[in-house]
């Protein structure tokens, strides 16, 4: 089959593409919800939201931080780029790799795939708040030790997870931890480590699979 | 023997990274973290089509947009774009919702030209031109020596197969980017790179700007894998958005974007025939790769940089031998350096035929192996290896073991230059004791702060942990770019030196004969107020070359779903004097799971039809899960006496072949390309009818 | 992502009224916040779900009634793989949740959700491409990479269903209670996915206005087995699933039920199958000739012929799982 004689169908049409304009979806929105408003009685929030900047609160390693944000905003988002917190990061902005996980409510999320505004009345947890006065937690003293971490970028995530995993899970056998870690991608090659990190954390006798020979000169 | 101390204080201890703490608490600033006062958001337009000539770009309604500061083109309006994901525009606003709203109301115009996104495509002789007339396939290097195809005729036993790796993305975490700010002709860029002078030296070349005027850093970073040097089309865009908009501009790439522009492996088809004579030595080879670096042209480089070349014949020596290698031109991004550049295909390839011909021959594969390798290096840990692995104890007939669930061993082997140069250092003793030690390398999760850190304290008789090490700045002493593992070999030994000088002249200057150890308070304090700095530079004799290394692996194969577990790895390595374990050891378990990843599930996967990418975020494109992970067990070959080398690349070259091995082993067939994956161990074991060639 | 209005329901009434022509409903959020950053949907308001009251089970309720359990909309898959009553009475099911994705999204990730999500096809969520299903012409997997792609489907779309919990449930029977607009209706799986057979634009039988209020999934198939097969051990897709259910005494099964997942834009289920198992002694001999009826009617395609001898040894170890 000739590539040349089918234009591949894509957004793009045989000769031009533009995209719809923010502006006009903003218009009919507003439009709508001046509509529902009216219409709405009886509501389980403050009505609709957006779609512009709007007041939200989030409790944030204890703290109540105020934004002013549009809704499609991701709690990642707000952390990094509205707030001073860049612990989390972003490296896949699609759930699938675990690099900007938190707590919520106690429970391990991607923060990609959260809208700030969605988390208001949560506990939010970031890699920031693990520490206390300077003080390592277990795992994160046990991540120095046991070398798992090397760029560092999957690590507050790995940190995150692996707290996740032991306070649900005290004394966690191996497979166990690979499985609480699932959700969390590394490139570097931390993963034996991590492993052994967790073991280590919770108290677990750690093997050491590493051996080092001296050899003479090679001729 | 090398200039290191034997025996040592600092140097072969296992060391904690300096920069754990950091990194543990989400403290550590990386390019993407970067965040100057009045910053702006940058985002990148790019090309839908797989090949087209623009004829429009309209940036005028996207500039109109709330928040917008800035829109620039990449190039001209009217231009040729050559593969999906080509830079065509960008633009800077206040918001990250405020830049995508004002790429989607740039107005392009194109006309779809034809394109090829997929070798065999690319190789028909009626396929789609990439560059205008030309053939898609151009002749690399080939070399012929002996007389090749009279010793087939006399071989006792040949072995044939075409073998095929994909293209690879890198896929660092932190994706490609920079921060640049410019005033009154002085910039300063925060570049994710390996190598911060190449960004210096990029940018002062195309911004027409002295490079004195700029300054680069990279204080920390999310992994770079070999993809990560010069500005890039994205660094210069944002220098061009941030002039414009006279603000500081962030572009940090977005996955998608990593799978398309900023670089990949090249792809290989590799065709062996090669035979033994009959006491098992090899003979002759007659070798064809025919690889795709997509849209670049491929270079002559055997084995360095970015061309469609691997490294051939790998490793192992043939008395007669034809070596042809093609560069094959495809609509899609260009390919760049990639840890261990030619390497890991080459070893995959020539270690799958290996023992191919040793079945052939009615041999062992190590046995084969130990008879055809000229290398003392892989001699010992072929051997080392093999006796923790129990190789002779797990050894079977391949596809002897019995069913459903298989198991099977393989071994693969690889090895390296590396080396290094031309790296200038600076130490700082202060009165109160302490030191700063400077230079402008980089560390990409390496542990190569913590290097520096361990040289300096051992040439101070101090700890690591007393020493401040300022690394990542243009503004510091040169070092070269982090690449080809060579960083370790280029600064050790300009750590060493200007710390001996900075040492030689303190005791100098305070009369001390030796202030390490118990005297260095007192002997700083003699300082009074002035710290005393010193410079250095590399010096020879404590660094070295030439390295090798062996993975051992072993599966489980099942062969009712076609699903590979890995059970366990084996890895011995040598990278001359082992600074620190701790981290080497890191090093080579991260290797390991590149290889695995690249044995087991990776693919950049293109579509014929429409020339876009298929595979465009980790759920489609694959890397390793901890979940994959096998029991890893990593023996480290110490020489001291060599000096320091370097292990980045080393690492990750013989996994996949190792692993390859194993499930021909396990199953008695053997899988042609990579990545090995259930639908095509269930094709090779004959259970799919319309799946036959695999 | 569009811009769009965010709004909190506090019930299924409000919730459909707020979602209006074009918003969506937010719980989870997996799937849609995904698919909406590439601008594959673009709802003008998303209305939160979460705190939606629901009359009995509540929404985030599990709960035994009679012969069924009832699992509220809003409940977690995370909920769902931990619950410990339902790993005796429904195995198949928890075994099923515990496959969903990674810690982090069966932590969020909603039973309605999981029901509801989109095909994973590569060329439907490629956002530069506008396959058949999203509006255009062309299905770009009948000749092109379609390892991942179905082996049956009653329409041109062959991008298969990856729900877990949907090809569970087809094999448990279980039912999905569905508000629209006034009135509630209960769909059988093959009724809540059948439009997808047979619509290339539809991932299911529903309207996005449509709100699901609870499954209920009968215990009387006593034993209940999930097998899938992946290229990675974790947070991969299935390349094939398969549920079996039914009850065994004596070595005989009876009320036998299979289920394929990722074969087909449906839970792939064949009654002949289910009726040929009926009373027959549950053996190597006896699964395989299931599945070889199961199979019969598959079209492979150039790259997926695997997932035929992948499904036939799920079905064969999904239905001998039965036995314990």
């Amino acid at each position: 089959m000739s590539e040349s004689s089918r234009p591949p169908e894509t957004t793009v049409n045989r000769r031009t593409f533009l995209k719809g304009l923010g502006t006009s979806a903003v218009a009919v929105a507003s439009a709508q919800a001046g509509a529902m408003a009216d219409e709405i009685g009886k509501m389980a929030g403050p009505g609709p939201q957006g779609p512009g900047a709007v007041p939200v609160v989030l409790n944030i390693n204890g703290k109540n931080t105020s934004f002013q944000i549009e809704p499609r905003v991701t709690l990642l988002d707000a952390l990094r780029n509205y707030g001073p917190l860049t612990g989390a990061k972003e490296v896949c902005d699609r759930a699938t790799c675990g690099a900007c996980s938190v707590l919520v409510d106690g429970k391990l999320v991607y923060s990609c795939m959260k809208l700030a505004i969605d988390a208001q009345g949560t506990k939010i947890t970031t890699i920031e708040g693990l520490a206390q006065n300077g003080q390592l937690t277990k795992v994160q003293e046990a991540f120095v030790e046991c070398d798992a971490l090397m760029c560092g970028f999957c690590t507050p995530g790995m940190v995150l997870a692996t707290t996740a995993l032991l306070a649900s899970n005290p004394k966690p056998t191996m497979d166990e931890i690979k499985r609480g870690c699932s959700g969390n991608l590394c490139r570097c090659g931390t993963y034996p480590h991590v492993i052994k990190a967790a073991l280590k954390a919770s108290g677990q006798s750690v093997t050491d699979n590493i051996t080092v020979l001296k050899y003479e000169r090679v001729a | 023997m090398s200039g290191w101390p034997d025996p040592s204080a600092v140097l072969g201890k296992p060391t904690e990274r300096i920069d754990g703490p950091v990194k543990v608490t989400g403290q550590a600033k990386y390019t993407y973290d970067v965040q100057p006062d009045g910053w702006l958001y940058g985002m990148i337009l790019r090309s839908k089509w797989p090949a087209a000539k623009v004829t429009k770009i309209d940036l005028s309604k996207a500039l109109a947009m709330p928040g917008v500061k800035a829109a620039v083109l990449a190039g001209g309006e009217q231009r040729q774009v050559s593969y999906y994901g080509q830079e065509l525009a960008a633009v800077a606003a206040t918001t990250k919702q405020a830049c995508l709203d004002a790429l989607r109301a740039i107005e392009v115009e194109a006309d779809p030209l034809p394109f090829v996104v997929k070798e065999d495509d690319a190789m028909k002789p009626d396929a789609p031109s990439v560059f205008a007339g030309a053939s898609n396939v151009k002749p690399l290097k080939s070399s012929e020596k002996g007389q090749v195809d009279q010793a087939f005729a006399t071989a006792a036993a040949i072995a044939e197969g075409e073998l095929r790796t994909p293209t690879q993305l890198h896929q660092p975490l932190e994706t490609h980017g920079a921060v640049v700010a410019i005033q009154s002709g002085q910039m300063t860029a925060w570049s994710s790179t390996q190598g911060i002078s190449s960004v210096q030296e990029g940018f002062a070349q195309a911004l027409q700007l002295p490079q004195s005027n700029i300054r680069v850093i990279c204080e920390y970073m999310g992994g770079g894998f070999g993809a990560k040097f010069g500005p890039g089309a994205h660094g210069l865009l944002a220098a061009q958005l941030a002039r414009m908009a006279g603000a500081p501009v962030k572009v940090m790439l977005t996955r998608l974007e990593q799978g398309l522009a900023v670089g990949n492996r090249p792809s290989s088809i590799q065709k062996f025939k090669i035979a033994a004579d009959s006491s098992g030595k090899l003979l002759s080879a007659d070798i064809t790769n025919h690889g795709s670096p997509g849209i670049s042209g491929g270079g002559q480089s055997a084995g360095g940089g970015s061309g469609a070349n691997i490294a051939l014949p790998y490793v192992y020596k043939y008395p007669n031998a034809r070596i042809q290698q093609f560069s094959i031109a495809m609509n899609t991004g260009a390919s760049s350096a990639f840890r261990a550049p030619g390497h890991p295909p080459a070893s995959y390839g020539t270690e799958s035929m290996m023992d191919e011909l040793a079945v052939k021959m009615g041999m062992d594969p190590l046995e084969f192996r130990l008879l055809n390798s000229a290398n003392p290096l892989h001699q010992r840990e072929f051997k080392v290896g093999g006796e923790r692995f129990g190789w002779a104890e797990k050894y079977k007939k391949p596809g002897s073991s019995p069913g459903p669930i298989k198991t099977g061993i393989g071994c693969a082997c690889g090895n390296w230059g590396g080396g290094g140069k031309g790296t200038k250092a600076e130490v700082q003793i202060n009165p109160d004791g302490t030191v700063e030690v400077r230079c402008g390398t980089q560390d990409l999760g390496t542990g190569s702060r913590t290097m520096v850190a361990m040289v300096a304290a051992e040439a101070l008789g101090l700890t690591p942990q007393q020493i401040t090490v300022k690394i990542g700045d243009t503004n510091l002493p040169p070092s070269g770019g982090s690449g080809g593992s060579s960083t370790t070999a280029s600064v050790a030994p300009a750590i060493w030196n200007a710390c001996e000088n900075a040492l030689a002249a303190l005791q100098q200057q305070t009369g001390t004969p030796d202030a390490r150890g118990e005297n260095w308070a007192a002997a700083c304090k003699k300082l009074v107020v002035t710290p005393l700095t010193a410079q250095g530079e590399w010096q020879p004799g404590l660094s070295n070359s030439g390295t090798g290394g062996v993975n051992f692996a072993e599966v489980e194969v099942d062969t009712d779903t076609g699903y590979i577990r890995l059970k366990k790895i084996v890895a011995v390595h040598d990278c001359g004097l082992i600074v620190n374990p701790l981290a080497t050891t890191s090093q080579i378990n991260g290797g390991i799971i590149f290889g695995i990843g690249y044995a087991l599930y990776e693919e950049r996967v293109m579509d014929h039809q429409t020339g876009l990418l298929l595979s465009t975020n980790f759920d489609t494109y694959k890397i390793s899960n901890i979940a994959d992970m096998p029991d890893i067990e990593v023996i480290l070959l110490d020489m001291p006496e060599r000096g320091v080398i370097g292990i980045g690349e080393p690492a990750v070259i013989p996994s996949a072949g190792a692993i390859a091995n194993a499930v021909a082993n396990a199953i008695g067939v053997r899988v042609h390309s990579l990545p090995i994956t259930p639908a095509k161990v269930l094709a090779a074991l004959g259970k799919v009818p319309n799946m036959t060639k695999v | 992502m569009n811009s769009f209005q965010y709004v909190t329901a506090g019930s299924p009434e409000e919730a459909i009224s707020l979602v209006g022509k074009n918003g969506r409903y937010l719980a989870g959020g997996i799937d849609l916040l995904g698919m909406m950053k590439d601008y594959i949907v673009t709802p003008d308001v998303l209305v939160n779900v979460k705190d939606v009251k629901m009359a009995q089970p509540e929404g985030n309720a599990i709960r035994l009634n009679g012969q069924a359990y009832e699992l509220g909309a809003l409940v977690t898959v995370a909920e769902i793989a931990a619950h410990e009553e339902l790993k005796k009475a429904l195995p198949g099911l928890v075994e099923a949740a515990s496959e969903v994705g990674s810690p982090q999204i069966r932590n969020v990730a909603s039973l309605a959700g999981n029901l509801l999500q989109h095909s994973r096809c590569w060329y439907y969520r490629q956002p530069d491409i506008v396959c058949l299903k999203r509006g255009g012409s062309t299905c770009y997997g009948q000749e092109g990479e379609n390892k991942y792609l179905s082996l049956f489907s009653g329409c041109a779309c062959i991008s298969p269903i990856v729900s877990n919990l949907a090809t569970v449930f087809a094999a448990l029977n279980a039912q999905v209670n569905v508000r629209e607009d006034a009135q509630t209706s209960l769909y059988s799986i093959h009724k809540f996915y059948q439009e997808a057979w047979e619509n290339p634009a539809a991932h299911n039988s529903l309207k996005p206005q449509n709100f699901i209020l609870n499954v209920s999934v009968p215990t009387t198939r006593a034993r209940s087995a999930y097998r899938q097969q992946s290229e990675k051990r974790e947070f991969d897709w299935a390349l094939v699933s398969c549920a079996a259910a039914g009850n065994v005494t004596g070595g005989r099964i009876t009320d036998a039920r299979v289920a394929l997942g990722a074969v087909a834009p449906v839970p792939y289920v064949v009654e002949e199958a289910n009726q040929f198992l009926e009373g027959k002694e549950l053996t190597a001999a006896n699964a395989a000739k299931a599945a070889d009826i199961i199979l019969r009617d598959a079209k492979p395609l150039a790259h997926n012929g695997y997932k035929v001898p992948l499904a036939h040894a799920l079905i064969r170890r999904a239905l001998l799982a039965l036995n314990s």
